[in-house]
């Protein structure tokens, strides 16, 4: 009987052996790398973020290079900090370009970053795929590609997936207050976001702006308790939701609801008085977007890397979830491609749709976005955790606005 | 010396203009690219703020005034793009010297106030910018701004651009220094009221000094408008520009035109050596770490350190200036046999108060011409505010001051210095980053002579030969002792070959020996005929050497004429040692 079990393995491992040669999708790379280069804010104001961008990057990679590499190749990521500068982006990625000669290029993180690098991209014909881009009206070259699911007007569709969701509560809001950072990426949704209000019949009882860096929110706090507004749209970026908030508290007010465009999400989940705060998002921890294995898998590897490196929330949101579609939208690219030449990868992406864990990428649409549709959802922190609760589809087990 | 100059600044010119031709990759055009930006930034910050020390955080305001102007009139009037360069280095210029006219006039806004001003402009600057149809939110966006083809590729144009800009930058600031600009902005560094009292109209010196700086910085914002092509309030007006060219200026060396380059080259360098994604961070804590260090280690800075190694080891070859090695000097200006007896100066009615303690009230005296007069009375009687009145340290409140004519009351007191008047002070008041020899130097360019930098530099020899210090000409003043430090004030007030020249307290602190030798000296001065007024307690000097004295008490003239007939009468005894009680 030994005798017989080894044959038996024997033939099993060499079958096993064959399969493996024969799949694709299961041999290790081999041959010289694909070199893709990108940079990203590590350091400076920006960093935060950009080390979320970094650690969904290579966990991207090494799952990458388990594989099939690309195109049966392995992929090297060649990474710069660009210390959240844009005029270092610029020359880093011209120096990815002309000097380590990378294969392809990814996008830096945020707005500023990514249009230095653009031009740089456009000068040297290379396919840019980038998840952070704020401002569509200003991406002007052909082989741009954002994944970060906004539409080409998100100041129409963010707002009015906000207003519809408020719509269909069981309180719709009359009166309506939006408060704005003149941060560039936020503004002009926030203005849209007063027009879709006034669209809609709801009375604007303030409109405020704060400069981009403001870090006193008390006389913004004084207008919203005497406005009184029944909602209150705020267009913030980062922490300054928070300082928001903590200014309402200080004064004993809080509006009955309250929608944050970019918030820092952790950090807004935790914050005394952000109970039942809106937010925007394209991806968060339940089904639906669980029930793709791969979203699985790389939340548990995210939750694992993140905690290694000390993120202050391992969740995996809006921020790490489009890094990981930018990611899935090249790989799809050079694979349907079968190419890593860049008017290749170019004319693939314009054809083809990605599905990435965000949902369903194209760029069919002028200069590669697609107008009057997007990927986002709104959220809501209930109960110390993150819920989709619209569209309802996307809406957790039984979730809903909850309205006090 | 300034031909060699030119002709190096010339081939370096050349020699770099080269490289976009030599094939290499982009990168390093842009690298050079970034590094020429940072050295114009830094060298015209150092224009201002490193020779003058008024120390300005608004640099950010007047790049963001050049990207933006560049920004605004390339993307809205269609204006090309060169031609927007000189209207962005206009405009930061104007915004500049708006800014330096009101704030230079107001002696309270130096040092760390100046400081805060500036960056609170770049603030008011960036709200003004963001909430009116300049930028109003979203930024300027020149991607579709054409970049015109000066050299084979965009990124050597920029190259170009900046390498122009630099040599450009460090030429002014090297002709600045070397000028009497430059001489002018290094003595307000350390005493800016000496410095106006000396001759050096500061007030326009700061002015000019701050219009270039800006303008430099305003081109420098116009090109960077360009290569990064997407202008927005928050990236423009950050703190971290003022942030970087202080430090780059200061670890380069601020007091050399060549130092800020060399701290913006080091500084940009080491931006790029660690910008592996790996190591982002430890890269990030090594820079620091390395410019901490070189901060402790090099306080001059860099070049500032390698310079003056060069000088100690240059004096250590060179032997001394002895007195012996020049010609005795010319008289100061005396007045000689011309008019001798007439009256010089004439103060009448003179009253100055400080915060209702009036200090001199009603003073009448006069000068005459060849004599020295001693001006004595015990302290807080209102001699040294005489002095300060006469040379233009303080305003009177009322009272006229005739000097050869003029009536010297409503003068800046630069004016006055170039009437023929020089000063001492009590207590020393020497330039302390300025070698000896450029100390006494510098009245002798700013004095009535107006002399050219090199016939200074000769007359502040025979003056310090003069007055014993020839062997200390390339020490700082840090390095003599009081009796030296006298002299030198002795030496720069001779050097503006005064008509009049008012000793404050030559004497005070000097031991007998020094005493008797600085009573040989103002002999030896009176013997050409100088006329002098001479603040002193020490009494045998008064007697020894003064022909009238004039006796102050409480801010009146109590008493005047032949010295030792004036000591005797009982209001100066009195004065000095009070009233006997019956």
């Amino acid at each position: 009987m030994p005798a017989a079990n080894q044959s038996v393995r024997a033939v099993f491992g060499a079958l096993l052996a064959l399969a493996l040669a024969a799949h694709p999708a299961l041999a290790a790379p081999s041959g010289p790398p694909v070199r893709i280069g990108s940079t990203l804010a590590l350091t400076g104001p920006l960093a935060a973020t950009g080390l979320v961008h970094k650690i969904v990057g290579e966990i991207y990679v090494e799952q990458l290079n388990r594989k099939n590499g690309l195109l049966g190749r392995p992929v090297e990521w060649v990474l710069k900090d660009d210390q959240s500068r844009p005029d270092l982006a610029r020359t880093l990625y011209e120096q990815l370009i002309t000097v380590d000669k990378v294969d392809l290029i990814m996008g830096p993180y945020a707005t500023a970053n990514i249009l230095s690098a653009m031009g740089v991209a456009q000068r040297y014909n290379k396919v840019l795929i980038h998840h952070t881009f704020g401002t569509p009206s200003l991406a002007k070259y052909e082989m741009q590609f954002p994944a970060g699911g906004l539409a080409g007007d998100p100041d129409n569709t963010i707002p009015r997936l906000v207003f519809d969701a408020l719509a269909a509560s069981a309180m719709p809001p009359k009166s309506v207050a939006v408060v704005t950072s003149k941060f560039p990426s936020v503004h002009f949704i926030s203005l849209g976001a007063r027009e879709a209000a006034k669209k809609r019949g709801l009375r604007e009882v303030a409109f405020l702006e704060w400069d981009f860096g403001n870090r006193d929110f008390g006389p913004i706090a004084a207008r919203l308790k005497d406005a009184k507004p029944d909602f209150v749209w705020v267009g913030g970026l980062g922490l300054e939701g928070n300082l928001l908030i903590d200014a309402m508290r200080k004064i004993d007010y809080m509006p009955p609801l309250h929608f944050h465009l970019f918030p820092a999400p952790g950090p807004l989940l935790k914050a005394p008085g952000g109970e039942n705060a809106l937010a925007a998002t394209t991806f968060e921890e339940h089904p639906p977007f669980t029930d793709n294995p791969i979203a699985v898998e790389f939340i548990r590897l995210y939750h694992e890397r993140g905690a290694k490196a000390g993120l202050p929330d391992t969740s995996v949101e809006n921020q790490s979830a489009i890094s990981f579609s930018s990611w899935q939208t090249l790989e799809a690219a050079v694979t349907g491609a079968k190419s890593i030449d860049d008017k290749a990868i170019a004319q693939w992406l314009r054809k083809n749709p990605v599905d990435a864990i965000v949902g369903r990428l194209r760029w069919d649409g002028p200069f590669n976005y697609i107008y009057g549709t997007d990927l986002y959802k709104v959220k809501q922190n209930q109960q110390g955790k993150w819920v989709v609760i619209w569209p309802k589809e996307f809406a957790a087990s039984g979730a809903h606005l909850v309205t006090p | 010396m300034r031909g060699r100059a030119l002709a190096a600044f010339a081939a370096a010119g050349m020699a770099l203009s080269a490289v976009p031709f030599f094939g290499l990759p982009a990168f390093y055009e842009s690298f050079l690219y970034l590094v020429f930006h940072w050295i114009v930034l830094a060298a015209s910050w150092n224009i201002l703020s490193g020779y003058s020390g008024y120390f300005s955080f608004g640099h950010g305001a007047f790049f963001g005034a050049g990207m933006y102007t560049t920004a605004t009139l390339a993307t809205k009037s269609g204006v090309p793009f060169l031609w927007t360069l000189p209207a962005a280095g206009i405009a930061a210029a104007a915004f500049g010297i708006a800014l330096g006219a009101v704030v230079f006039r107001l002696p309270r806004l130096r040092g760390e106030l100046f400081a805060l001003l500036t960056l609170a402009v770049t603030f008011v600057l960036a709200t003004i910018v963001l909430n009116t149809p300049v930028d109003g939110g979203p930024g300027l966006y020149l991607s579709a701004v054409p970049l015109p083809a000066i050299g084979p590729s965009p990124s050597s144009t920029f190259y170009l651009l900046g390498l122009a800009l630099a040599l450009a930058t460090l030429w002014i600031a090297r002709e600045i220094q070397r000028s009497r600009l430059g001489t002018g902005l290094f003595a307000i560094h350390d005493d800016e009221d000496v410095a106006e009292v000396l001759g050096v109209p500061t007030y326009r010196y700061k002015l000019a000094a701050f219009g270039l700086s800006c303008g430099l910085a305003g081109i420098a914002g116009g090109i960077q408008a360009m290569f990064i092509s997407y202008v927005t309030v928050g990236e423009t007006f950050s703190i971290a520009v003022p942030l970087n060219v202080v430090l780059m200026s200061v670890l380069g060396g601020s007091r050399h035109w060549f130092g800020p380059a060399v701290g913006a080259a080091v500084v940009t360098a080491l931006l790029y050596a660690f910008t592996a994604g790996d190591y982002a961070v430890a890269g990030r804590a090594a820079v620091g770490l390395i410019l901490i260090l070189v901060i402790l280690f090099l306080p001059e800075g860099i070049f500032g350190e390698l310079i003056g190694a060069l000088k100690r080891r240059r004096v250590s070859v060179t032997p001394a200036i002895g007195t012996a090695d020049l010609p005795a000097p010319s008289a100061a200006r005396p007045g000689k046999s011309e008019g001798q007896g007439q009256p010089l100066l004439e103060a009448r009615g003179l009253s100055k108060a400080f915060r209702g303690v009036q200090a001199l009230a009603e003073v009448d005296l006069e000068v005459r011409r060849g004599e020295i007069l001693g001006l004595v009375g015990p302290n807080g009687s209102g001699k040294s505010t005489l002095i300060n009145l006469v040379s233009g340290h303080f305003r009177p409140d009322s009272g006229r001051i005739l000097f050869e004519g003029r009536d010297l009351a409503a003068m800046e007191a630069h004016r006055i210095a170039r009437t023929g008047l020089a000063r001492t002070y009590q207590i020393p008041r020497p330039f302390a980053h300025l070698s000896v020899l450029e100390n006494v130097a510098l009245p002798a360019m700013f004095g009535r002579d107006a002399l050219p930098r090199a016939e200074a530099g000769h007359e502040a020899r025979r003056w310090l030969a003069f007055t014993g210090l020839g062997a200390k000409a390339t020490s700082l003043p840090g390095e003599l002792n009081l009796h030296q430090r006298k002299f030198l004030e002795l030496a720069r007030a001779l050097a503006s070959r005064p008509s009049l020249l008012l000793l404050d307290e030559v004497f005070s602190g000097l031991t007998h020996a020094e005493i008797d030798d600085a009573i040989r000296l103002i002999r030896a001065i009176r013997a050409q005929g100088a006329t002098i007024v001479f603040v002193e307690h020490v009494i045998r000097a008064v007697m020894e050497l003064t022909d009238r004295i004039v006796v102050l008490s409480y801010g009146r003239v109590i008493a005047e004429g032949d010295p030792r007939a004036v000591m005797r009468e009982p209001d100066v005894a009195a004065a000095y040692l009070g009233k006997p009680h019956a």
